[in-house]
Formats: C-alpha cells, structure tokens, sequence
C-alpha cells in the first residue's frame, strides 16, 4: 500500500508537470502560426459565422447560418448585385417567351465548377428537381413552386418528368412557369437554386459534407472545415469572374457569444461583429454601428376566432394604442424602422415609386380614436367588461421587454389590463400554428425581394397565416395579383390588398427589421442585402 | 470478488437501459417538434421532413427501431444537421471537452487539496482565512462571470492570451482557469473540513508521538483518510465538467459537446438529445465504479467484494 500511494503521488506530479509544460509550449506555438498567416501578400478576410452551419447542401440548410457561407462558394443563375438588382450570373443571358412565362438561360462558357468540370443544364434541371423531390425534403421547396409541374411533384401528386425544368442542350436551360412572375429572376438568386455538379452528386451523395469533397462554382471554395469549430474559403481560380476577385481567404469562426465576438473584433481577431445589447447605446452614440435594411417585420398577431378580436373594432383599438416609435426609441434602441405597414420598404413599384412610400402608414397612434372604438366595439358586442386579454411571447430578453411595453401602452391609453405570458419557442410556434393564442408576437422574414411574398401570408388557410382571418376579396387579389403580367395591374391589386389587410387589422406592425454591425476600416466591398444573404464577392482589405 | 463485478456491471446496464427508455418517452411527451419554425412551412414538406426520419411511426415502433439501432452503436442522423450524425457529433466533441475538462480537474484537485491542506494546517490563523476567502470567491462567483472577467483583464486589457477559439495551448488557459476555479473552491473546502476531523484523531497523536515529521504525518496518515468525502464529490464532477459545460464552451467558443446538451433540446433534435444523455450517464454510471473501487484504495476497511459476501 505504501508503494502504491508513492506511486499514485508520483503520477499526480507528473501530470502537474505535464499540464505546466503543456501551458508552457503555448507561449510559443502561436508564434509560429503568427508568422505564416502573417505574409502580407495575401488578403484575409476573419469572418464569424456564429454558430456551425445546418447544411452546405443547397436546399437543405434553409437559415442564415449556412446560406451567408454557401452565398460566396457557389452562384445560380443570376446574382444580386451592390443595388439589390438580379444581375447576370452563371447565366451569360435569357430570353423570355411573349406570355412570360418561358425563361430560356445561355449558360457561360467559361462557367467551371472547382473541380474544372463544366457547369451545364444538366447541373441544374438535377439541382431544382431534387429540391422539389420529396425525398429530400427541403424546407426551401415552396419557393420552386413557381414552377409548372413543381408543387404537384413536391406534393407527391406528380412526378418528377412533370416539372417543367429541360436542358436544351449542354448550355441551354428552359424552365416553364405557372405564371409569368416578373420576381423570378431575383427569386433564384437564393441558394436553394444553386446547380450541383450531377457526377459528383452521383458519386458520393454526402459531397457538401466536407472540405475535400466540396465542389464550388462561386467566387470562393472550401479549403478546411472543422465541424462546430471553424471553416476556411480561398479564392477560386476556376470561377468565371475570377479576376474581379480580390479576397485571397476567409477565415470562418464560430463563435456564438455576442460579447466574445465584439471582444475578438476588438483585439482585431474578427473584422466584423454583431453589436452586443449591454454595449449599443454607447456604441451608436460613437458612431462605430453600421446599419443596413433587411425586408422583414416584427408583429403582433390577434386571433379573430378568440374573443374580444373577433370585433374589428376592438382590433383597432388595440392597435391604435400602441405606440411604435416610442418601442423602437425606448426599448429596442436598435434604430429600427417603425412600421405601419407590413409590406418592408425597398421594393419599387412599376414606377419606380417605393411600395411602402406609396401604401403609406396604414396605421397611426392615435389614444383618442383608440379609446371611442374601443367604446363601439364593446356595444357592437354586448360587453361590460372586456374579455380577459393575454399577450403571449416566446421567452427571450427582447420579447419581454417589448411585450411589457406594448402592455404599459394598452393600458395607459386604453385602459385595458393585459396579462402576459412568456413560452418556450418550440411550444409557442406550435401552440401559435394552432390558433391556440388570442395575442402573440410574430415575425416574418421576406423570402424573396417583392411584396407579393409578405401579403401572400394572409391567404386564407396560409401555414403564416395564423390568425384565423379571411377575406374573400384579398384572397382573390393575392391569386389575381400571381397571374398578373401587367406590372402597374399587379402592384395596384398588391396595394388594394394590403389596405383590406389593414382595414380588417387581424395583426399590428411593430417595426421593420434591419441589420446593425461593427467592420473594420480596413474593409471594403461587402453587401449585405435586405433579402438575401451576404455577398462577400466584391470584398476588399487594406 | 468476481460475482461483485459480474453483478455491479449488470446493474449498470440496467441503469442505462432505465435512462434511455425515461428519456425517450419524456422527451417525446415535450411538446414542440424539431420541424417546428417561425417561418413558414408548408404541410407537404413538413410531412416529407416527419417521413424521412420516420417520426410518422407509431412511438413504439420508433423506440424498438431505436433500440436496435443503439445496440449496433448507431446513434442516428442529427435532425436539424442532417449530414451529421450523433456518433460524428460526440466523437468530434468530446476529446474537446474531455482535454478541457481534464486539465480543469488537474488544476481543481491539485490546487483544490493543496488550499484545503495549508488552510487546515493554520487553522483559524491569516492563510487560513485566506485559503477560505478565495474559496467563497470561488463558490459564489459563477464561471460565466470569472470567464468574462478573465477575458476583458488577460485578453483585452493586458493582451496576453487570445479572448476564444480553441487553436494552440495558449487558449486553453483561460477556459481552464474559469472553469476550474468553482470545482477548486469546493475541493478546499471538503478537505480542509475533513482535515480538521482527522488531525484530531488518536492515530495522529500517535504519529507525532513517534517523532514522525510533519510532511510524512499529513501526507502519509492524514490525507488519505481526509480524502474519501473528497473522492465521493469527485466522482459526478468529474462526468460533469469531462461531457463539457455549455456556458464556458460558448464563451470561449470551444467546440466541445456542452452545446449539444442545450441545443439539442431547443430544436427537439431527438437522436442528439438521445446520444447526448446516453453518453453522460454512461460516463457517470462509470465515475461512479471507479468512485467505488478508490474507496478500498484509501480505506482498507471497505471491500467491496466483502459486503456482498455478508
């Protein structure tokens, strides 16, 4: 025993030394990666990802975290440009047939996949028909619907020789619509439309689960990926637009603390950082936050089959008590937009006219008129007492601080007591989805860069409808406005659609999203888009 | 002695099997579901996504599907990281956290009894109160705090190690430093106790009365006995900080598997909630054998074998 216990001493020495020369080495170890990183030759951009992306396969990782990345390793069709605009891509050109409705794409000669294999027609009549299989489940399906023959298929009603996608030949895509729909140039700029390189799919179908068997087509490729730590991009040689260029490798962190990430980006380890909460005010007010529009809306949703919403004048007045600047001013101190509307602005009609400037605010604060329909809809129900109201939120800092200032304002300009209740996400989706709340925060993130996609949520029966609202003659707009070649025709029914929205207010608007950041000086070129993801294509560093 | 093992392992299974069958069936009664998002999604993929991983299934069904599967050592495909599976998830997190938590209990246990030893041996004089005050400093400021504290002092304002990530031994010190100094506090505190209790006892004075020096008296007779309450927390502490903290790892952005723990629940990821909880409890379930078999190290008078004998 003895020994043994001289032993057991011996070994735990041992390990204390081998832990001191372990922390020892370090001094030195970075050093040397120091100096290789060091070459002043090459551009290095350090970019933070946050968090692992979901998937690098087109139409699966259907969330920022993976499309940013996917964005800068591989290109469709067209492209957004600095201005937002579809740009030619992988597509040199494309004609248009007389309805609308027939896209023909020339794909560039000169379009190589990392590999140096040729991006072909046959990459992405592969890639959109795989997106729309149900065997893959994409989340990202619906927006293929456009296609003729793509819902039905998704569907598992039709079958894949139905949608109408054909290579022409090797350079010639045809895609067929239901509908001419004068967005679909910029619908396909989103990553779930990218091609796939059909022999190496065929070959390992898990190609986009690591570096080496990544194949790219876009500005950059993947030189490194080490799952939940980091990934590495260099530049592509074998991409078209290769010479415009100019970052040589991007460095991807994944680091998923706010505060970490600023501290990083202060000692120069990130050249860009999101903007921690504790540290905005001060932030702002030096000048460093960078803010940049992003299509999207924070609301409340009311359910009209859960009393008191069923009344239109009850809705009213609950949203006319709420005071949108006074939230954005006062308790995101975001610089946010405040809406009163819920189309974002951004998007230009057929005159060039902004859609939201035009539509105008559909909504006011208004305490007086709040209270006198109050009043109203409370005779046109019967009541003495309004029914009990309670706010529901799925449970974060922001959520409840906003939700306890919307129930501060009902109840000082209204007069009303509104309970609030905090949810886990998951369940509050479900119970959400389920028409199970009377009050709830909401949000909606645009898809796609037209208004048609933010209104076509208050269909009748749509999955983001979730307020139980319908309106036969909005329904009829959205449908006329999908078929609708006539752009002026087109945005007349969006706007006409829109006010009934508002007429009937099954939801209050609270603010339009937006994008705020730190970047270093020393970087130039970067695009973050309003809908879309981040375009790192034209980035520069000094 | 045989028997003992045969019958402990056997235990030991039965355990697990208790623990994944409770989980299953809790985390399946959760509501919510892992296709479950703010944005839209339309019933038709939704029922692709439930089809795919076969979540269509009758529960069940999905438990013995489950089960085979597990016995194979297959833990599944990750639903929200559908080109990973559980199996890449906990090999590829837990050296990471294994590395990290392996050199915190090093610095814990070592600093930890050395504190608790000094304390006892001046007892009630100034080292003493010293010992304790930077173990109450220890037990109450949570790890997140020392973390950040650690980060803005030696990362920020006087650059000496990187703020995060997990590159070089470098950036190892200050997660280690932060995680290590709760689990330390404790460790003083329990020896420090114990050592009190047992240089009070007859065999001590014994000792002394021998003419023994106080370095073989403390280290040979005292220390071990003062050790086995010590021994008793280390075990879970030990399964705890090796399967990876979550708040530490996001901190320092360490790619360790305590963010599976959270997350996995967050998105009712059900194979990674799986994996995840099989893995700690196996881990667990193992600390605590050895917990077992250290006991009749230190303390000839338990035999383990014994016991079951009576």
């Amino acid at each position: 025993m003895k020994k043994l216990v001289t032993i057991l001493t011996a070994v735990m020495l041992a390990f204390a030394l081998a832990a001191c020369t372990a922390n020892k080495d370090a001094g030195s170890e970075p050093k040397k990666n120091e100096g290789k990183s060091g070459e002043k030759t090459e551009k290095v951009l350090n970019w933070n990802n946050g968090q692992e992306p979901t998937s690098f396969d087109p139409p699966i990782g259907f969330d920022a975290v993976s499309w940013n990345a996917l964005n800068n390793l591989m290109e469709g069709l067209t492209r957004l440009d600095e201005k937002h605009e579809p740009q030619a891509a992988i597509a040199e050109k494309w004609d248009v047939s007389k309805d609308g409705k027939t896209y023909t794409f020339h794909i560039r000669d000169n379009a190589k996949w990392s590999n140096g294999d040729d991006v072909t027609a046959g990459d992405f009549v592969f890639a959109w028909k795989r997106l729309l299989d149900p065997n893959t489940a994409s989340s990202a399906a619906f927006l293929a619907y456009f296609i003729e023959g793509g819902e039905a298929y998704n569907n598992g009603e039709g079958s894949a020789d139905d949608v109408k996608v054909k290579a022409v030949d090797d350079k010639t895509f045809e895609v067929t619509l239901v509908s001419p729909q004068a967005y679909f140039l910029s619908v396909i700029t989103n990553p779930c439309f990218f091609p796939i390189n059909e022999k190496v799919a065929k070959e390992n179908p898990n190609w986009f689960a690591e570096a080496d068997s990544f194949v790219a087509n876009g500005p950059y490729k993947l030189s490194e990926w080490n799952h939940d730590s980091n990934f590495v991009m260099v530049k592509n040689d074998k991409y078209w637009d290769a010479k415009n260029v100019k970052i040589d490798k991007i460095n991807w962190a994944m680091v998923d603390d706010d505060n970490t990430e600023y501290q990083m980006y202060t000692t120069g380890e990130l050249d860009s950082s999101d903007v921690p909460p504790e540290l905005a005010e001060k932030l702002f007010k030096d000048g460093k936050v960078k803010v940049e529009d992003q299509a999207g809306l924070y609301f409340y949703r009311l359910n009209v089959n859960k009393a008191p919403f069923n009344n239109v004048n009850i809705r009213k007045a609950f949203a006319m008590a709420i005071n949108q600047k006074q939230i954005v001013d006062l308790v995101t101190r975001n610089q946010e937009k405040p809406a009163y509307g819920f189309v974002s602005p951004g998007f230009n009609d057929a005159n060039g006219k902004d859609f939201r400037k035009t539509s105008g605010d559909l909504v006011k604060t208004d305490a007086a008129k709040a209270k006198e329909l109050l009043k109203k809809g409370m005779e046109e129900e019967g009541y003495t007492t309004l029914p009990e109201v309670t706010l529901t939120y799925s449970t974060s800092d922001i959520h409840k601080k906003m939700a306890e200032a919307v129930q501060q304002m009902i109840k000082e300009n209204i007069g009303v007591d509104v309970k609030l209740a905090g949810m886990e996400s998951n369940v509050f989706t479900d119970e959400q989805k389920a028409l199970n709340l009377q009050f709830s925060r909401s949000s909606f993130l645009n898809d796609y860069a037209d208004p048609i996609n933010s209104l076509e949520n208050f269909v009748t029966g749509s999955p983001m409808n979730r307020t139980g609202w319908s309106n036969a003659e909005f329904d009829q707009l959205i449908k006329d406005a999908k078929l609708e070649k006539d752009e002026k025709k087109r945005f007349d029914m969006m706007y006409k659609a829109e006010k009934i929205l508002f007429d009937e207010m099954p939801i209050i608007p609270v603010h339009f999203y937006n994008q705020v950041y730190l970047q270093s000086d020393a970087v130039t070129g970067i695009v973050r888009h309003p809908v879309g993801y981040l375009e790192l294509k034209w980035a520069d560093k000094k | 002695m045989n028997t003992y093992y045969i019958k402990r392992l056997v235990s030991m299974i039965i355990t697990l099997w208790l623990i994944i069958t409770g989980t299953f069936f809790l985390m399946h009664s959760v509501p919510g579901s892992p296709f479950n998002e703010e944005r839209r999604t339309n019933e038709a993929v939704q029922k692709n996504l439930e089809a795919y991983y076969n979540l269509d299934k009758p529960l069940m069904v999905q438990y013995g599907n489950y089960l085979k599967q597990l016995v194979q050592g297959d833990l599944g495909p990750s639903i929200k990281k559908s080109s990973q599976t559980v199996n890449d998830m906990l090999g590829r997190g837990f050296p990471v956290s294994f590395e990290l938590g392996f050199y915190t209990l090093l610095v814990a246990i070592i600093s930890g009894i050395i504190l608790g030893v000094i304390a006892a041996l001046r007892h009630n004089g100034f080292i003493d109160y010293l010992a304790m005050s930077i173990a109450v400093i220890g037990i109450s400021v949570p790890n997140f705090v020392m973390a950040t504290l650690l980060i803005q002092q030696l990362a920020v304002n006087f650059p000496i190690f990187p703020v995060a990530t997990w590159q070089s031994p470098k950036h190892m010190v200050l997660p280690i430093l932060a995680l290590a100094t709760g689990p330390m506090a404790i460790i003083a505190r329990l020896t420090r106790s114990s050592m009190l209790e047992v240089l009070t006892q007859d065999y001590i004075k014994t000792a002394k009365a021998k003419g023994l020096s106080p370095v073989k008296i403390v280290f040979k007779h005292a220390l071990r006995n003062a050790l086995l309450p010590v021994v008793t927390v280390l075990g879970s502490l030990a399964a705890s900080i090796l399967t990876g903290t979550f708040v530490i790892e996001k901190i320092f952005a360490i790619p360790g598997m305590g963010k599976y723990f959270v997350d996995s629940i967050n998105n009712r990821d059900y194979p990674v909630i799986m994996g995840t909880t099989i893995f700690y409890s196996a881990i667990l379930i193992f600390m605590l054998l050895l917990v077992d078999l250290a006991y009749g190290f230190l303390d000839p008078r338990i035999k383990l074998g014994k016991k079951e004998a009576k």
